[in-house]
């Protein structure tokens, strides 16, 4: 399937680009489909669930509008991610974004998140552990510039490949993996921390 | 035993898979430390995911499943028709001090009247005698030439005789 995708990309195939401009037609498929993956991108970079379901449905609305300019050389996922990068970047250079960003508001209590995690069988000592680390690891994320901490996102979240995050962020692939090796940097510090 | 241990960025090419060469892939067969170093990094980006995904679906979980998608055209429509109207309205706005100085044409008539009679005016202003007593300065200046046309004349010509 994927290397089907890969020839369409090309431009070496047509008809998988037709069933993506017809995917494309019909708005609520499309958001059933892609709706959780672009919340998750959204709400991961913005930390703010409204913000987050805002810039979805405006993603979905922008790339309805926009399906006559699909030209099918990449997937409808790394299309949807192209136009949801631009929005949350609008979004975080909002005053009002930066008012919030400033007062602290939308900051994730990891701390909670990783108790919600906590699996039944594991004992308190090894659950603190992870706790630890994954407030670490949340918290160094969170620290990181808004570009590196949208490449490290698409990668270790969304689990795309490097080609696809340099289409939907604009980038070169190069300057994706430099960014991704001080992701991880930041993550690896965070980590010998807890050690 | 290798003391060789891969470079941190060594260790993170391999997280990445771009590039991980046999010669990492053998090290870290081998070498426990660097295997410990790789797996504790994954595992943090792991424990990163599980926790970005169950909070992901939580927030999601508590909105309504379908998206509401309003209607654009209107807004759209709404920001047209005011974009259009703007001008509409700087154009009215200069058309009212034209419109509202219609009658100026006029002006010139009157003002052409008004100096006419002004020029009358200056006219019957000017004349050192007013026509009222135009008849007795014509008496006075042939005064000289009839004596019985005036008693004062009459009263002068009859000093000088004396």
């Amino acid at each position: 399937m994927e290397a089907l995708e890969r020839l369409n990309y090309a431009g070496e195939f047509s008809p998988l680009r037709d069933r993506m401009i017809a995917e494309l037609e019909d708005i609520n498929t499309l958001c059933a489909t892609y709706r959780s993956r672009i919340y998750r991108y959204a709400l991961l970079s913005l930390r703010d669930p409204d913000l987050a379901e805002t810039v979805t449905q405006d993603c979905f609305l922008r790339a309805y509008k926009a399906r006559e300019e699909f030209r099918g050389d990449c997937s409808l996922a790394t299309w949807l991610t192209r136009i949801a990068t631009n929005l949350i970047r609008d979004s975080t250079r909002s005053r009002k974004f930066q008012f919030w960003k400033m007062a602290n508001s939308t900051a994730v209590d990891a701390g909670a998140m990783a108790d919600r995690l906590r699996s039944p069988g594991i004992s308190p000592e090894i659950s603190l552990v992870v706790r630890e680390q994954l407030v670490k690891v949340w918290d160094s994320v969170e620290a990181l510039p808004d570009k590196q901490r949208s490449v490290f996102l698409l990668r270790f979240v969304e689990e795309m490949e490097l080609p696809e995050i340099a289409t939907a962020m604009g980038l070169r692939v190069g300057t994706v993996k430099s960014h991704l090796h001080r992701g991880l940097a930041a993550v690896r510090k965070a980590m010998e921390r807890t050690k | 035993m290798n003391t060789n241990h891969l470079s941190a960025w060594q260790q993170e090419e391999y997280i990445l898979q771009q590039g991980a060469d046999q010669q990492t892939l053998h090290h870290l067969e081998e070498c426990a430390q660097c295997r410990d170093a790789v797996a504790r990094l994954e595992h943090g980006l792991a424990l990163f995911r599980g926790a970005a995904v169950k909070w992901s679906s939580e927030c999601l979980a508590a909105r309504p499943a379908q998206l509401r998608f309003v209607p654009s055209g209107r807004p759209s429509v709404l920001r047209w028709a005011v974009a259009a109207m703007v001008p509409l309205v700087l154009l009215l706005l200069a058309l009212v001090p034209f419109h509202l100085s219609g009658p100026r044409p006029a002006q010139p008539v009157a003002q052409i009247s008004d100096d006419a009679l002004l020029e009358q005016v200056d006219e019957q202003v000017s004349v050192a005698v007013p026509s009222s007593m135009e008849s007795l300065t014509h008496l006075v200046s042939t005064g000289s030439n009839s004596s019985a046309a005036s008693p004062e004349s009459g009263s002068r010509h009859f000093v000088q005789t004396n």
